[in-house]
């Protein structure tokens, strides 16, 4: 529990300061929708959290804005194609959730319900699925801001995912708020370490981030629908609906990559559109093999679950990257499932009682074996894709 | 644990957090002013002899929202725009995508949550329906270029909402005509359900009536089971599409 305590503060200290949207610190958000949250550590000497960064922490991510509005900019750029995100700008004003978000007393009812294992898992779950929307909120909500003067569309197609993203996490938190928690999301928006990355990186892992949010959403939905037994909690039932926002904010990144061809059509950009696809993938994979008890929790079998939704994210992935993983290569998922292990050698020896310095040294050789995994895995033929909006080929194309 | 009394201060945050900012929607013109010529919001209320509705004025009173009005409003091609009373047979526009029937309605079951998401909100809004699902459409008839790189059957998305659902041609091609823009831009003529389903011809065509714009041709759909089926859940059931056919057509006789 303490490790929840650390991030999820008690209520009674909850409500005190908004996250200031104004400020000049640039924001990031994670990678993985769901699968992400700090590693809180134990207290510092001032009394206040110090959090903990590992490995596979997903990462606020930070970019330049200043190249992002040269980017975005219509007197620079004239051949940026509006009429895109003013189609796209339509859909996010009819605002289909408006009226979804609605809770009713099943929730604290089921809240109340569980007990043991399965609900610190719970709290876990929502804690880092309420993360995780917060810091799309909190990017989506500065791009807002910055690109107003040189973007308004654009500007206010963010500032309409900011609020999707508010809803999201606001939802999850008063969730947490029936086991008697809540996130702290003015302390996170502060004491969360950002990573930069350039503005090209930011459209591939958010894309990835959203298309893969709405996998996951859409398949714990359906699978819960199929088998209702397995409906712990209330909050499942709201996720067809929520996972539209996501393929919908996913749309809106294919969208700004389709107005920046640069970033698609060269090598360049598939060896990263092939990094970020393996970094995503791999990330949730590990992140999930650790949080068994929350999906068998549920009925479903995590490798096959994740197995899902990669495959279907790389399918959905095609259809804008110029080069995806060949996730359907059953040496894919052998090379994950060997990651999977080298992982759990590397948590055990984390939870040892050895001193720092055996530590490190145990860690060297499981280091290199997960990097030539990883190595390997990213070398794998990959496949080539893309939108046919691109494709030489285009003409020739029966659909 | 934690008191009682603490939830409530936790609520008015995340409350806070929560609340959608709902003056949003409506605070901004549907569309901005340099397409959308406000003269479309003046257009006399022309209604088709066949019931079709041409252009609804925006009137409040008819129980209509005024999103409703204007978007209807925009779906009429700009040489419509000549405020000719006597014309009641005027045409409307008909935007569609197509592709084959395997992709649209047995492999991309996302697009079966996106239009059933579209009709709940129309519902919601007293909206009148305006896009349908086409098997096999007649008017595919009038564009070779399309069928001939068509796996049949085919079918198609249909709507009177260009931007929903591609581009208006007219007014974009004069502008880009204008600036000359190399081919491969006037290619790139996306709007949203191009943008998501890409794989998918997109076009426009005239008719004066619902029953004309949407006519098809009665074909027996079958697809095969897919080889792998990685779901850890069921296939949507075959003829979730028929809500969206044609009003009294298409249906498969019981």
């Amino acid at each position: 529990m303490a490790a929840e305590m650390a991030l999820v503060k008690p209520i009674s200290k909850f409500g005190g300061t908004t996250p200031k949207l104004s400020s000049p610190r640039p924001y990031g958000m994670f990678c993985v929708k769901m699968s992400a949250t700090a590693q809180p550590a134990p207290k510092s000497k001032k009394g206040k959290t110090a959090i903990k960064e590992t490995l596979l922490t997903p990462r606020f991510y930070t970019t330049d804005f200043d190249e992002m509005e040269r980017l975005f900019n219509t007197e620079i750029n004239r051949k940026l194609n509006q009429s895109d995100f003013e189609a796209l700008l339509q859909e996010f004003k009819t605002d289909y959730n408006q009226t979804h978000f609605v809770r009713n007393k099943e929730f604290k009812e089921a809240a109340d319900n569980m007990q043991g294992p399965l609900r610190q898992i719970f709290v876990e779950f929502l804690e880092r699925s309420c993360t995780a929307e917060f810091s799309g909120f909190l990017l989506y909500k500065e791009l807002g801001r910055r690109l107003k003067k040189t973007n308004p569309v654009v500007a206010e197609i963010f500032a309409l995912m900011s609020r999707d993203e508010a809803r999201h996490a606001g939802f999850l938190n008063k969730g947490l708020a029936d086991f008697n928690l809540a996130l702290d999301l003015g302390f996170l928006t502060k004491a969360r370490k950002y990573t930069f990355f350039k503005p090209k990186f930011i459209f591939y892992a958010t894309y990835l981030s959203e298309k893969i949010g709405y996998w996951r959403y859409i398949t714990i939905y359906r699978h819960l629908k199929a088998n209702p037994e397995f409906q712990v909690y209330p909050i499942f039932k709201y996720f067809e609906n929520w996972c539209q926002d996501e393929n919908r904010h996913g749309d809106f990144f294919s969208a700004l990559l389709k107005a920046q061809p640069q970033f698609l059509n060269d090598w360049k950009a598939k060896l990263w559109a092939r990094f970020f696809c393996l970094s995503v993938y791999v990330t949730m994979y590990l992140n999930d093999c650790q949080r068994t008890t929350f999906y068998e929790g549920i009925g479903l079998n995590t490798k096959e679950f994740d197995m899902h939704v990669i495959i279907e994210t790389n399918r959905t992935t095609a259809r804008i990257f110029p080069a995806v993983l060949d996730v359907e290569n059953p040496e894919f998922k052998r090379k994950l499932d060997r990651m999977v292990e080298i992982n759990k050698k590397l948590s055990a020896v984390a939870e040892s009682q050895d001193i720092p310095f055996v530590k490190n040294l145990k860690r060297i050789p499981l280091i290199a074996a997960l990097a030539s995994e990883l190595l390997a895995a990213y070398l794998m033929p990959p496949i080539e894709s893309g939108s046919v909006d691109f494709a030489d080929f285009e003409p020739q194309l029966v659909y | 644990m934690l008191g009682p009394a603490a939830a409530t201060l936790s609520l008015g945050r995340t409350a806070r957090l929560a609340a959608p900012p709902s003056h949003l929607p409506d605070k901004f013109p549907l569309f901005p002013p340099t397409r959308c010529p406000s003269s479309s919001l003046l257009l006399p209320s022309t209604v088709a002899t066949n019931g079709n509705v041409i252009c609804k004025p925006l009137a409040v009173g008819m129980g209509m929202s005024p999103r409703h009005s204007v978007r209807t409003a925009v779906a009429v091609e700009p040489n419509q725009l000549s405020d000719d009373p006597s014309s009641k047979e005027q045409a409307k526009t008909y935007y569609f995508l197509v592709a084959n029937a395997k992709f649209m309605l047995d492999e991309e079951e996302h697009f079966k949550e996106q239009l059933y998401e579209r009709l709940r909100n129309f519902g919601e809004r007293n909206r009148e329906q305006d896009f349908w699902l086409v098997i096999e459409p007649k008017f595919l008839d009038k564009f070779p270029n399309i069928t001939k790189r068509l796996k049949r059957p085919a079918v198609a998305l249909v709507s009177t909402d260009g931007p929903w659902i591609s581009f208006h041609k007219t007014v974009s091609l004069s502008i880009y005509g204008t600036i000359h823009y190399p081919p491969c831009l006037l290619r790139s003529e996306r709007r949203f359900m191009k943008l998501r389903l890409d794989r998918v011809l997109s076009e426009s065509y005239e008719a004066n009536s619902l029953e004309e714009a949407l006519n098809s041709t009665p074909v027996k759909l079958e697809f095969e089971k897919p080889q792998k089926w990685t779901a850890p859940y069921p296939k949507y059931e075959f003829g979730w599409w028929e809500p969206f056919l044609a009003p009294g057509s298409g249906k498969p006789k019981a």
